[in-house]
């Protein structure tokens, strides 16, 4: 999905006008290409695909993580599902999804650009930034329920201070401020490894690109836009991409911080699965949210991967 | 895909571009708008990245009798090192570090290792199927791991796995696998196809070429990826809870477990454990980091 | 408060807090199984037929500071007198019940098992507990205990701690705010809070639980307001009681008399800040209140009372706590079952165990030792807490923690705003309903 528009990453950059060679290359047998992938594919059936069919079958049986034994109910748990807050639970999924793809992605680009300037101590500020990305996960959402804590939490503590807020807000338990500050932390945990990703792909933008644009009289927000933007496609799809899949299953941060709540408004799937089956230990209704969840997905991945080909195609 | 056949010595793919960049930004013609909003935004991003980890060890500094005061004091009045002298004390914390440290670096290890098979196979061979595979490999990170537990458990325990490294490894690594793949490929792509021709008419053998030929010059893709693997295996806390048993429990359970119990959250002594287990880790990194960027930047990040 | 109760006192409200719990509807209060092995007095050796076997002990208490050298030391000590080892297994108590439930059913685990008494229901219908009725006699277990740890007529589990989850005051702000008579009524309750909230706006007055996860503290409330939750297996959440109860807990809530974002660790947090005046919380929750205070005097203004009422003259409510320890088949469950009951019935070892922790024993011989009769603390929490206890209806079902944040999630619903009592009571019955 990617190959397209990378392609033109740095071999291109060598020779821009180099026609791409689409002749298919072989370098050796189709047999011995595909025993290389055979032990990451072992891997993905057993640790993923074989649990996972076998999750999703439960969708259509009455089955309890401590009852023994199961029945066959239909399309009942899924009946149940969509009647239930599914539609609530899956705005939500996409809020927090989208927000902590973007946001984390503005904070790391920002840091990006700004550390690619030759700023004085680049290499101890590109170090110290790792350091969120490095505390162990659950950490950072007990330090952060810590720091949202409406009644000794130092958020409202420093705000207060300020004088930008009059009282103490309760941030996790109000419905209003609840999503947005999940976000924040989530934020917190995962700009780290898109500014290093992004700055690495600034690093491979050549100099001479921005001394011609400059010369062309382009300016600072102008050479952005018509180089870096342009030089730094493949990273940032990549970027974002990978970023909205993990966000889309991400659950120890929401888990922690609000459970869900308050009354359900930061549920997304991922907390929402593990209630059902961890806590009201009924599998069948996991199953069946876990399946309309992948249809869901598949469904964005059909739309994605046709924009992505038209892309090519152009 | 990729289809751009590189034709630049394979030398250079592993040079990092970085220092030309930046000697050339420290010209005299740096100019002075962009350096002063690059300080504002670090700055900013700044506080938002520090303030955290500054609360963080504010709170392992505090006597446990002022740490729920309100308003807190930003500058701890009293400070206490005694909930890092009280880690002394708890020898499990010191076998939790040592699991999550395993657990973390055989995953990397692994990761990589099957993610350069997989993504040497994507990028250097044709063959039909190939792009449909390579979307598997990516998609299998959408699903809903939650759900893969209770199957996994029963998995792993028909092949007496639990309680073992081996469960914690082998599902980290699968989870790791796509982003490793991809980046990976993205690195041996910009690796000139001529290089591999030649060394066949050598007489190399094609495994022979993968290990001396593609992977020492991938070595700092190699690193880069490896890196997010260890991150990866480091950060669970569910499957590391589910899994591993007791014996060998990582860090992320093993504090959860330690610090927050029945009747409360032992908040400074899990911040001062927090601080004091991540730092071996933070300091590798800020050692290893200019692998990670340097890495990516020779190929990886053409994802 | 340091009224001194006569022992006998005592003992005859630990027996009013057994008829309690058979009326709160947990299991038709079966007779246990005949005991045909079992050793009556006291010793600290295996007893039964048969050569002492390796087991699993699971634990959640066995990762926490303070009682993680207390039951490490009971292990060894039984390790060595039996001969055995033990091999300990611990999850934070939040996923305990989840993680022991995959261990067992995925037959990874065999031995004995710390249990909060709301899970049995959950645990048991794994089927693959042992009846322990035959340990369970002529060990002098009190009629209550032993009932909370009996799931369906048959005795899963062996009592380890028994109490109640009830108000605790501090008593420093109760007499700066002028209240000098613990409040008996809703009415004289909610007059407690206005004064207490008029000592600052730093009081809480009652931090009572309004996170998700302990909104089920609710639920005594709605009992106090009349609604029997279940009646014949029919849910009656949705009645005018449990609407006027969570119209009244929207109303403090309104009214700042209980703080948002409070779950059980909160309270403890402010309530040892001295930020708030009355909170919900079993015995346990004691030695953590007092621990994170400031003040080194706390100790000594704590005081239990007992939770209003609608009428002055009705039984005051509290909700049964405890913790139980079952055994599960296997391995070595014989053993297992002997540990159990050294652990929960030996006199020296019990009463050790309430010296070190301040958990409330279980048989009747180490409720009358002085240890216990002579803590002023635990006296006037079992006389005004416990021995009105009841079970929550709902641990009756394998699903009750499912219904619990069905009902917790409704309530929530209400407290920010987004439902009203009537319509948010009606879903949370339904829900609940929907689970029986």
């Amino acid at each position: 999905m990617h190959g397209g528009t990378v392609a033109q990453g740095r071999a291109g950059v060598a020779n821009v006008d180099a026609p791409s060679t689409t002749a298919p290359r072989r370098i050796g047998d189709g047999a011995f290409a595909v025993v290389l992938t055979l032990p990451g594919f072992a891997l993905l059936i057993a640790v993923v695909l074989y649990p996972l069919v076998s999750a999703l079958v439960t969708a259509f049986f009455e089955q309890s993580l401590v009852v023994p034994g199961r029945e066959f109910v239909g399309l009942e748990n899924l009946r149940a599902v969509l009647e239930d807050d599914f539609w609530q639970i899956f705005r939500q999924t996409f809020v927090f999804t989208l927000g902590s793809t973007l946001i984390p992605f503005v904070v790391g680009f920002g840091l990006a650009l700004a550390l690619n300037t030759g700023l004085r101590g680049q290499r101890f500020f590109r170090g110290i930034f790792l350091v969120p990305w490095l505390v162990p996960g659950v950490v950072v959402s007990f330090l952060w329920m810590w720091i949202f804590n409406a009644n000794y939490g130092v958020a409202n503590g420093l705000l207060e201070g300020l004088g930008i807020i009059d009282e103490p807000h309760a941030w996790l338990a109000e419905p209003g401020t609840a999503m947005a500050a999940v976000i924040i932390a989530k934020t917190w945990a995962s700009f780290p490894w898109m500014m290093v990703m992004l700055l690495a792909g600034l690093q491979t933008v050549p100099p001479e690109l921005h001394e011609a644009a400059e010369m062309d009289g382009a300016g600072t927000i102008r050479r952005f836009f018509s180089v870096t933007l342009p030089h730094l496609k493949g990273i940032v799809g990549l970027v974002l991409l990978l970023e909205f899949i993990w966000n889309f299953q991400h659950f120890d941060i929401i888990y922690v911080l609000t459970g869900g709540g308050p009354a359900g408004t930061t549920q997304t799937f991922a907390t929402s699965v593990y209630e059902t089956a961890f806590r009201g230990f009924d599998l069948g209704r996991a199953g069946a949210l876990g399946l309309l969840w992948m249809v869901i997905l598949l469904l964005l991945v059909v739309v994605y991967v046709r924009f992505s080909e038209r892309g090519e195609e152009r | 895909m990729s289809t751009v056949t590189s034709t630049r010595p394979a030398d250079s793919v592993t040079t990092d571009p970085a220092p030309a960049n930046r000697r050339r930004r420290r010209s005299p013609r740096a100019r002075r708008g962009p350096r002063v909003s690059a300080w504002v935004a670090v700055v900013v991003f700044g506080a938002f990245a520090l303030l955290p980890v500054y609360w963080l060890l504010a709170t392992s500094l505090s006597p446990q009798d002022q740490v729920f005061s309100y308003p807190p004091s930003i500058f701890p009045s009293d400070i206490t090192f005694e909930h890092y002298a009280d880690l002394a004390d708890n020898p499990d914390l010191f076998r939790y570090l040592v699991n999550s440290v395993v657990v973390s670096v055989v995953t990397a290890v692994l990761s990589v290792l099957v993610s350069a098979y997989m993504g040497y196979s994507f990028s250097k061979f044709r063959y039909r199927g190939r792009r449909s595979l390579m979307y598997l490999v990516l998609s299998s990170q959408m699903f809903p791991q939650a759900l893969l537990l209770v199957t996994l458990y029963a998995v792993f325990s028909a092949y007496g796995l639990l309680n073992s490294y081996a469960a914690l490894i082998l599902s980290f690594t699968t989870f790791t696998l796509p982003l490793c793949v991809w980046m990976l490929k993205g690195f041996f792509d910009t690796i000139p196809d001529e290089l591999i021709e030649s060394a066949r008419v050598d007489g190399a053998s094609r495994l022979r070429i993968i290990h001396s030929i593609v992977m020492p010059l991938s070595a700092p893709g190699l690193v880069a990826a490896g890196l997010f693997a260890f991150v990866r295996g480091w950060n669970d806390f569910i499957f590391a809870l589910t899994l591993a048993g007791p014996d060998k429990q990582t860090l992320p359970p093993g504090l959860v477990n330690t610090y927050v119990g029945e009747a409360q959250t032992a908040w400074p002594q899990l911040m001062a454990a927090s601080l004091v287990v991540s730092l071996p880790v933070v300091i590798g990194f800020i050692v290893l980091q200019r692998y990670l960027v340097g890495g990516l930047t020779a190929g990886a990040v053409k994802g | 408060m340091s009224t001194t109760y006569s022992r006998r006192r005592l003992l005859q409200l630990m027996g009013l807090g057994a008829g309690a719990v058979g009326f709160g509807g947990l299991a038709a209060c079966a007779p246990s199984a005949d005991g045909n092995d079992t050793s009556g007095g006291s010793s600290s050796t295996p007893t039964s037929g048969g050569a002492a076997q390796d087991f699993g002990f699971a634990s959640w208490s066995l990762s926490e500071e303070a009682p993680k050298p207390v039951i490490e030391g009971l292990i060894s000590s039984f390790e060595g007198d039996a001969g055995i080892s033990i091999s300990p297994v611990t999850y934070p108590y939040n996923e305990y019940l989840n993680q022991l439930t995959l261990q067992v059913r995925g037959g990874q685990f065999s031995g004995a098992a710390q249990v909060d008494v709301a899970w049995l229901g959950a645990l048991a219908a794994l089927g693959k507990l042992t009846d322990l009725g035959s340990f369970a006699d002529g060990r002098g277990y009190t009629d209550a205990a032993l009932q909370a740890g009996q799931y369906d007529g048959t005795q899963f589990g062996l009592p380890w701690t028994i109490g109640a989850i009830g108000l605790v005051t501090n008593t420093e702000l109760m007499q700066q705010a002028g209240i000098t008579a613990a409040p008996t009524t809703i009415e004289d309750f909610e007059a407690t809070l206005r004064a207490l909230k008029g000592l600052g706006d730093n009081i809480i007055p009652y931090a009572a639980s309004t996170k998700v996860a302990q909104l089920k503290d609710i639920l005594i409330w709605m009992q106090t307001f009349g609604s029997p939750l279940v009646e014949d297996g029919t849910v009656t959440i949705g009645d005018e009681a449990s609407i006027e109860a969570v119209a009244w807990y929207k109303k403090l809530y309104d009214e700042g008399l209980i703080a948002p974002d409070v779950d059980r660790f909160d309270a403890r947090a402010l309530f040892s800040q001295g930020r708030a005046a009355i909170y919900d919380d079993a015995i346990v929750g004691k030695s953590a209140v007092v621990g994170e205070s400031p003040d080194p005097d706390f100790a000594s203004k704590l005081d239990p009372i007992s939770r209003p009422v609608v009428q002055s003259g009705d039984d005051p409510r509290a909700l049964f706590w405890g913790h139980a320890i079952v055994v599960v088949d296997g391995d070595g469950s014989g053993t297992a079952a002997e540990f159990a009951q050294w652990l929960t019935s030996d006199e020296a070892t019990t009463v050790g165990f309430f010296e070190d922790l301040g958990l409330p024993p279980t048989t009747q011989a180490a409720l009358d030792s002085g240890a216990v009769t002579g803590d002023a603390f635990t006296a006037a929490f079992s006389e005004r807490v416990t021995a009105t206890a009841t079970v929550n209806p709902f641990w009756q079902y394998p699903q009750y923690a499912q219904m619990e944040s069905a009902v917790a999630e409704q309530v929530q619903a209400v407290l920010v705003g987004s439902s009203s009592p009537a319509d948010a009571m009606a879903a949370a019955g339904e829900a609940v309903q929907a689970l029986i």
